[in-house]
């Protein structure tokens, strides 16, 4: 009695064991799935597995915690990993003109083009859904057209590639930057006007709009950082293989999404954040490296990566708060 | 007289709250049974146990003698008792013969086809219960709130044909946002259902309750503190009985008039808004009470919104602080320092699923941090709870889910949003009483009253004359969207009530 007292000081939003279950949960699940991936093969946990699991996790974070942002104002961008692609194209055309200005000449870019596209849902009243179904479409013939469908190289020994692609201490410099970006943005949302405008947006777009909260700017820089967080995505690819290729993302955009939702972020919007996003998007790629390991024929592969991450929503996920599932 | 319906002992606990507390409560057979008590005193729990929606923690349910425990709303229909809503839980994209039976085991379905000209011709002996006249194959979004109240009953009667004996009918508030005549319509269906079941009505309107009851029990605080049977109380008791202080005097008389010749706050020139308001002008002081009253559709709503920029297409001039401005957008609006109060408090006033400091905070916190842009969380919840304290908001704490509140004081948390602007100049309040007990709206008048002897201009739209008079400094009464008369000085000068609803109608 007395510890379930001291964890309800500490937490008074937890009233119950299931409070509990649910609030850690997500952690929980990475947790046992690392287990289980552990238990499979240990090799895993020498380090330098674990380093090239991170560089190799690091654009699928990245475009996680982007994705956030939208779905916390109980939007969607489906659009995050055809920019990602475009972004990467867009670069290495941009490299022998631009140098290393090339890479925030794209992330800028990207951002601009992201708040066009939150600002226009609201003009246009387009659903994100739909908006962003249709920038998928052109981001991605866009990425074709541009690069003739063909990949292009980049050469080596340009300044931001190697940093991404390099190692500081040990650890990959990819997945040092996911974590300054998750810092700052955490950040952002705890600690600025801009960022619970977002919360409050996604627990009740009326009744935030009627308290002052900018509809159309509030979904315009979700979206910004969301596009900006999946051009920087499109970088990393580019700086670990060193060419670009205009679909060389487009199979992260469903594991983005999973990562957001496993993590316990409502696909309704107002209830979650960037360190659920984290812990989901690490759980997605655990479950898909588990599964890899695991020696399963690649069908059976999507079939258990599908179940778990039933499974892990299921447990996870708040329902007094969500209320309406849909 | 035996009793179709009886409650021992229930108790509702729900996590930091407990709802109600050992309530006993009889129904007997052709009564109407009033249940008034503040927001919060567990008036809608106890309906919400009655009709199957909750089920009590402790104590026990009999219905014509037999213990039941009811698991779901459905449940509690199939056995004969029917709760028509305070919010309306009709669905709106479906027909009205479609709503009526869709809780029902029905014979004009085939294959799970619906044969319409059978379907519509039992609705429509449904409806003649009610004597309502519309269409069976109306969809419910095109009728008038008190037309889909009256669809609501119609689907709880219809119950009658599947139960062996006589039903039990809930009203959860149901006259709050009904006009004087549509209360009457329905009192005089009421009146008609003695005859054939038992009715529990809510209200907050003591006078409705005591001229449609037979008995009224008074709920505090989760237990049952009174009963008193027809004729042996009057409104002040009950008031009384239900707030636990004196009637009399409850709200605040004006101490300093407002300084009507200073510089104007607000001035409408000609405001027009197509369809709905037409050539309205006006202006307000610092520390003025401006009341806007009319029949609804009179466009005193359109007029509120207006000033708050959600009216995007109107013309004419406003001009804020002598400065001529247009409002496009709240924001734009609570930049200007202007605040409004929704008449759709669950909607358009709070953020559902956020604690009560979240919305608080949401306009205005970003004032006490730095630059406007980054929060200091600290101090900004240090303002929420002074306010908090002020309006005596009832909140376990802050951190409390506001929709987890009673309306009054989810309604003071909608108000003190705005108080936490200390650029603040002028506050629109639509309807801001709607569903509030007397003893909350007391509250939230004398907290009105407190703003504007601080300087705070005030606009307001009202439910009933009474609370327009005792709170305004002046009245203007539009009608057809036009002001058809204006009431200077109301406070040194009342003017009847019988002159407001002359200009009204």
């Amino acid at each position: 009695m007395t510890h379930r007292s001291a964890i309800s000081r500490l937490f008074p939003s937890l009233r119950t064991p299931g409070d509990l279950l649910r609030t850690l949960g997500p952690a929980i699940v990475l947790a046992v799935v690392f287990a289980l991936v552990v238990s499979i093969a240990p090799g895993i946990l020498k380090w330098r597995a674990v380093n090239a699991l991170l560089f190799d996790a690091a654009p699928l974070l990245i475009l996680v915690i982007g994705s956030t942002l939208p779905v916390l104002l109980g939007c969607i961008d489906l659009s995050a990993a055809a920019m990602a692609s475009l972004a990467a194209v867009v670069a290495a055309l941009l490299m022998p003109v631009l140098g290393s200005a090339a890479v925030p000449a794209v992330i800028l870019g990207a951002g601009l083009i992201g708040a066009l596209q939150g600002w226009l849902i609201g003009r246009l009243q387009i659903p994100s859904f739909v908006m962003t179904l249709g920038t998928l479409g052109v981001f991605s013939g866009l990425a074709l057209y541009l690069s003739n469908a063909s990949t292009i190289g980049i050469g080596p020994g340009l300044g931001p590639f190697d940093f991404l692609g390099g190692r500081t201490a040990g650890m990959p410099n990819a997945f040092l930057t996911v974590l300054a970006v998750w810092v700052v943005l955490a950040l952002v949302l705890r600690f600025t006007r801009a960022g619970r405008d977002v919360y409050a947006f996604g627990a009740s777009e009326l009744a935030a709009y009627m308290s002052g909260v900018g509809r159309d700017t509030t979904r315009a820089y979700a979206f910004a950082i969301s596009s900006m967080c999946a051009a920087l995505g499109g970088l990393m690819l580019l700086s670990q293989t060193l060419y670009s290729a205009p679909t060389m993302a487009s199979n992260l955009l469903l594991p983005a999404l999973v990562g957001v939702v496993v993590g316990g972020t409502a696909i309704s919007g107002g209830v979650g954040g960037l360190s659920a996003s984290l812990i989901g998007g690490l759980t997605a790629v655990m479950v898909r490296v588990g599964t890899t390991i695991a020696g399963l024929p690649g069908a059976a592969q999507d079939v258990a990566f599908g179940v778990i991450i039933l499974i892990a929503v299921a447990v996870t996920t708040d329902r007094s708060k969500i209320g309406i599932v849909k | 007289m035996n009793a179709i319906l009886t409650l021992r002992g229930v108790s509702k606990h729900f996590p930091g709250v407990t709802a109600l507390d050992d309530v006993d409560i009889d129904l007997h057979a052709h009564e109407v049974l009033g249940l008034i008590g503040q927001n919060g005193s567990g008036k809608s729990t106890l309906m919400k146990i009655i009709g199957g929606l909750h089920q009590p923690s402790s104590g026990e349910v009999r219905l014509r003698g037999a213990p039941v425990r009811f698991g779901s709303p459905l449940q509690a229909a199939r056995a004969g008792i029917g709760l028509v809503h305070q919010e309306q839980s009709l669905i709106g994209n479906l027909t009205v013969a479609e709503n009526l039976f869709i809780d029902k085991p029905t014979d004009f379905a085939r294959l799970g086809f619906y044969r319409r000209t059978r379907m519509n011709d039992a609705a429509r002996r449904q409806l003649e219960k009610v004597e309502l006249a519309v269409a069976p194959d109306t969809p419910v979004d095109e009728l008038t709130f008190a037309q889909r109240q009256m669809v609501e009953l119609a689907k709880v009667l219809s119950l009658e044909e599947l139960v062996d004996g006589h039903l039990v009918v809930l009203f959860d508030e149901p006259t709050s946002v009904l006009t004087p005549s549509e209360i009457q319509a329905l009192f005089r269906q009421v009146r008609r259902l003695k005859a054939r079941s038992s009715v529990v009505f809510i209200s907050h309107r003591m006078d409705e309750v005591l001229s449609i009851s037979d008995r009224v029990y008074v709920l505090s605080d989760g237990r049952n503190v009174a009963e008193r049977r027809h004729g042996e109380t009057d409104p002040d008791e009950l008031y009384e009985l239900m707030v636990g202080r004196q009637r009399a005097g409850s709200i605040l008389p004006r101490l300093n008039p407002p300084a009507m010749d200073a510089g104007k706050r607000l001035e409408v020139r000609d405001l027009t808004v197509p369809g709905k308001v037409a050539e309205v002008s006006f202006s307000v002081a610092p520390g003025e009470i401006v009341g806007l009253i009319g029949v609804q559709g009179s466009g005193a709503e359109a007029v509120c919104r207006s000033i708050f920029g959600v009216e995007e297409t109107y013309q004419g001039r406003i001009a804020v602080e002598g400065r001529e401005v247009r409002l496009t957008s709240p924001r734009g609006a609570v930049g200007l320092g202007i605040g409004y109060v929704p008449a759709e408090r669950k909607t358009e006033g709070m953020m559902k699923g956020m604690s009560v400091a979240a919305n608080m905070t949401v306009t205005f916190g970003s004032e006490y941090g730095h630059g406007g842009v980054l929060l200091a969380p600290a101090r900004e919840r240090r303002e929420a709870e002074k306010w908090s304290q002020r309006l005596k908001i009832k909140t376990p704490s802050l951190d409390h889910r506001i929709d987890q509140l009673s309306g009054g004081n989810q309604q003071k948390a909608v108000l003190s949003k705005w108080l936490l602007g200390r650029s603040l100049k002028l506050l629109v309040l639509d309807h801001p009483t709607r569903g509030l007990d007397p003893g909350a709206r007391a509250d939230l008048f004398n907290a009105i009253r407190q703003l504007a002897e601080d300087g705070l201009s005030i606009v307001f739209v009202g439910d009933t004359l009474d609370e327009m008079v005792t709170l305004s400094d002046t009245i203007l009464v539009l009608r057809d969207g036009r002001v058809s008369r204006r009431f200077d000085d109301v406070q040194s000068d009342r003017p009847s009530e019988e002159d407001i609803v002359k200009a009204m109608v």
